[in-house]
């Protein structure tokens, strides 16, 4: 489902655990980029998938304390800001905007997560 | 001492670099100068014994960093540039032309050299080690397929070699005098269904102590110890391990014993010189931790030791290894455990071992369980207390016994 504002709802309240990571396909995202929603503590995020340093899925990864450990290397990744806060991550990854309205979840692929 | 204001860090691997970027992260600003012996921009090692070696990473691919971030971080890289020796009184590194650098502190990060097999004929330089760029750039250039390679040591190196060469169409032997190497890491059960992968991809896998290697031609015959026969090769590679790179520690009168001993804050017996990564060896533990995860959290323990400030909390080590397209992983070391328990079915080809002493875990190794290995090593760095029967429940979440 997308909207006019290119949102596009990926989910409700509740079908993410805290703690854990959805994967977007990117068919859905119209990114051409695969999209993982976290939730971390009631909060929502939305980054890239794929991690800037291996081909692994970020989705996959452990969420806490506002930051995604990559499943293969354990690069950690800001979940607000798609920041690398350590290595082997150089790199960012992209961060997008997320809005939780009416218990639904909506991602804005390519929207810049507030800061 | 007086606040460093001038920081040599001599090698250019994973803790070098780790280094560098924890000094800046905590405030350093002085002078900073990285020493490679070798030509280019510092690389990661884990790559070159999977992609590198089967052709799928680039130079570019593997970088520690990027160029512009020792720009950034006015990190100065010497490249190609030796340290021969360390002059930590007045203060300062002496390079090949016998020029002195002035530095107020040291961080010798030099590794290791691969061990070459101590037997007649093992220095032969046309047999293959794995540790450099270099390295793998020689030994990918022999991996054609229908070529007989001979892998000398079936640990991490080894066996990910081995996998390699296998998945590259070489006729792979694996030569190992431990019939179930890894054992005392990862536990017997992980232990032999890694190894007996190796014989399911087609790897003969040997059993055997290799007692001299001849060369016939271009060709090599490798005599074996306790073990009917020779094997032929047209290749050979070695990985049974490496020796620390200790000679400037050793020529500076730094302590050293099978690595230059370090304490927790990774300081040497001198308190200008601190030593990082595969070189150093804390005193008091047995080993080296000849990991990638080790040598970066040595470089952040570094720094916090240069800049006074307080070390972060210990966690348990963490390795990795890829081969056959499974994944190994590994927490803590399993000899240390008193029982171990399984958490998912052997023939499924995934599952983990976990360590336990008391009610508590102390090590886990799993092959293509890669949550589960995260939940645990937070179990075990947490001292959370678990019931044994639960975590061989499959039907019981891990995440959840964290949670308590």
């Amino acid at each position: 489902m997308s909207d006019t504002t290119t949102g596009v709802q990926v989910a409700s309240v509740g079908d993410i655990e805290d703690g854990e990571g959805l994967r977007v396909p990117a068919a859905t995202t119209g990114l051409g980029a695969d999209i993982a929603v976290f939730h971390d503590g009631g909060a929502y995020y939305a980054l890239d998938d794929t991690c800037s340093h291996g081909q692994a899925s970020l989705a996959e990864g452990w969420v806490e304390n506002g930051e995604v450990e990559c499943p293969l290397h354990a690069a950690r990744f800001c979940l607000k800001s798609g920041e690398p806060q350590c290595m082997p991550a150089t790199l960012p990854v992209a961060a997008h905007r997320v809005e939780v309205r009416d218990g639904a979840i909506w991602v804005y692929p390519g929207q810049r997560a507030a800061g | 001492m007086n606040a460093p204001r001038r920081i040599a860090v001599v090698g250019a691997g994973l803790a070098a670099v780790s280094t560098c970027d924890a000094l800046r992260a905590h405030g350093y600003d002085g002078d900073l100068v990285l020493y490679s012996a070798e030509r280019g921009l510092p690389y990661d090692r884990p790559p070159l014994s999977k992609n590198v070696l089967l052709g799928k990473d680039r130079r570019e691919d593997v970088l520690l960093r990027p160029e512009q971030w020792y720009d950034d971080q006015r990190v100065r890289l010497r490249e190609g540039t030796v340290v021969r020796a360390i002059r930590p009184r007045p203060g300062g590194v002496e390079l090949a032309d016998g020029v002195i650098e002035p530095a107020d502190r040291i961080v010798l990060a030099t590794g290791g050299t691969p061990r070459t097999l101590p037997v007649p004929g093992g220095a032969d330089p046309e047999i293959r080690l794995l540790r450099t760029w270099e390295d793998a750039q020689l030994l990918r250039e022999r991996l054609l397929p229908g070529t007989r390679v001979a892998v000398v040591g079936a640990g991490l190196i080894g066996a990910e070699t081995a996998a390699v060469a296998t998945t590259l169409g070489c006729r792979v032997t694996l030569v190992d005098p431990v019939g179930v190497p890894l054992a005392p890491v990862v536990g017997d059960d992980i232990a032999t269904a890694l190894h007996d992968r190796h014989r399911a991809e087609g790897i003969d896998v040997v059993t055997a102590a290799v007692d001299r290697v001849e060369r016939r031609g271009r060709r090599f015959l490798i005599g074996l110890s306790g073990y009917g026969g020779t094997v032929a090769a047209d290749t050979i590679v070695v990985g049974i391990g490496i020796r620390p790179a200790t000679q400037p520690a050793e020529a500076a009168g730094l302590r050293v014993d099978d690595g230059v001993l370090v304490d927790a804050d990774r300081r040497t017996s001198h308190p200008a010189v601190h030593a990082v990564g595969d070189v150093a060896r804390e005193a008091g533990r047995r080993t080296r931790h000849e990991h990638w995860e080790a040598a970066q959290r040595d470089g952040e323990a570094a720094a916090r030791g240069i800049l006074g400030l307080p070390a972060t909390d210990p966690v348990a080590p963490w390795f990795w290894s890829d081969r056959h397209g499974t994944r190994l992983e590994a927490i803590g070391t399993m000899a240390q455990a008193e029982r171990t328990v399984l958490r998912g079915a052997v023939d499924s080809g995934a599952f983990l071992a976990l360590g336990l002493r008391g009610e508590r875990v102390v090590a886990a190794a799993a092959i293509d369980r890669t949550r589960d290995i995260k939940t645990v090593r937070r179990i075990i760095d947490r001292r959370v207390t678990v019931d044994p029967s639960a975590l061989a429940d499959e039907s019981t979440d891990l995440r959840s016994m964290l949670t308590r």
